[in-house]
């Protein structure tokens, strides 16, 4: 099964992901795939605080900054997996050092790329963030990232049996529903 | 009229298109004016223009409702984030937000779409 996770900040995406890709473990393997990469001394803090929350869950931990399909490797596929988030990984792809030049075609590898993951695992959760309903004028850059991260959305809707908008840590099914 | 928002990119104009059948010439994709072609796309383009003159773009609406009142009317919803510091984008974000109330209230339907998935707000 597959869900797709998305909504603004703070909403409690990634809690209700967490609980729900628990539920479709059962008693089976759990795995977190990490897409952060850590830049300073308080992101390594952040990410070690994070990993010892998780592991209290049952969560092991793969860290995949990019290349998502090479976390494959590593891992037993017949097993539930958390991706969080997406909108890191495409970031990570779309503007990669060491020259963080903008890659234009980092969207629509990486739509093509975790729907290939989505594939080739029992169950996945997605979570995303819901970066579109600003009153602003971005920079072309900006606006590059963020036509390319409602690609990425979009194509994982579209692939998703369910697709969860949160809010104020309520859910809004808009296709599918909660799994059993 | 039929009233379709959510955030850029989220297949607003792909769900009308695939609704309605409008090729091109029925779509008037809105910039400093407004055209009621059969559809009117990024009407928000069009109140941020609209506060730029200093006018009120629901006056333009309510002087003649029989222009638009067979239209389908495409917006982005431009209501979240934080409060813009430019003074501009303030005035944009609140008259976009109450001419969509206004629409709303005399719409024949509103569908938002999420990552592509339509979900009607109102019949």
């Amino acid at each position: 099964m597959k869900i797709f996770v998305s909504g603004g900040a703070k909403n409690g995406k990634s809690s209700f992901a967490q609980n729900t890709v628990k539920r479709m473990a059962g008693s089976g393997p759990l795995y977190y795939i990490a897409t952060m990469e850590p830049h300073d001394g308080e992101d390594d803090e952040r990410i070690r605080r994070h990993v010892a929350d998780r592991a209290g869950m049952g969560f092991q931990t793969v860290e995949c900054p990019r290349n998502i399909l090479d976390c494959l490797s590593s891992v037993d596929t017949n097993a539930a997996f958390l991706l969080d988030s997406v909108t890191a990984l495409l970031s990570n792809e779309m503007f990669p050092p060491p020259l963080y030049e903008t890659d234009v075609l980092a969207g629509k590898r990486v739509a093509l790329e975790l729907i290939e993951l989505s594939r080739r695992v029992r169950d996945i959760v997605f979570v995303s963030d819901f970066i579109y309903s600003d009153a602003a004028l971005f920079s072309e850059t900006t606006e590059q990232y963020r036509r390319a991260l409602a690609h990425v959305d979009r194509m994982l809707a579209a692939e998703c049996d369910g697709v969860a908008e949160l809010f104020a840590a309520n859910v809004i099914w808009h296709k599918g529903g909660a799994p059993e | 009229m039929d009233l379709i928002i959510g955030g850029a990119y989220q297949g607003k104009l792909d769900y009308a298109v695939s609704t309605y059948g409008f090729n091109k010439d029925d779509i008037h994709t809105c910039s400093d004016d407004i055209v009621f072609a059969r559809c009117v796309d990024h009407l928000e383009r069009w109140t941020l223009a609209c506060v730029r003159r200093g006018e009120d773009p629901i006056e333009r609406f309510a002087a003649d409702p029989s222009a638009w009142s067979g239209c389908v009317i495409i917006c982005e919803d431009i209501s979240c984030g934080v409060v813009p510091t430019d003074a501009d984008m303030r005035s944009w974000r609140e008259a976009n937000g109450r001419l969509l109330n206004w629409l709303s209230l005399r719409a024949d339907s509103v569908t938002r779409l999420f990552c592509g998935i339509p979900q009607r707000l109102r019949r």
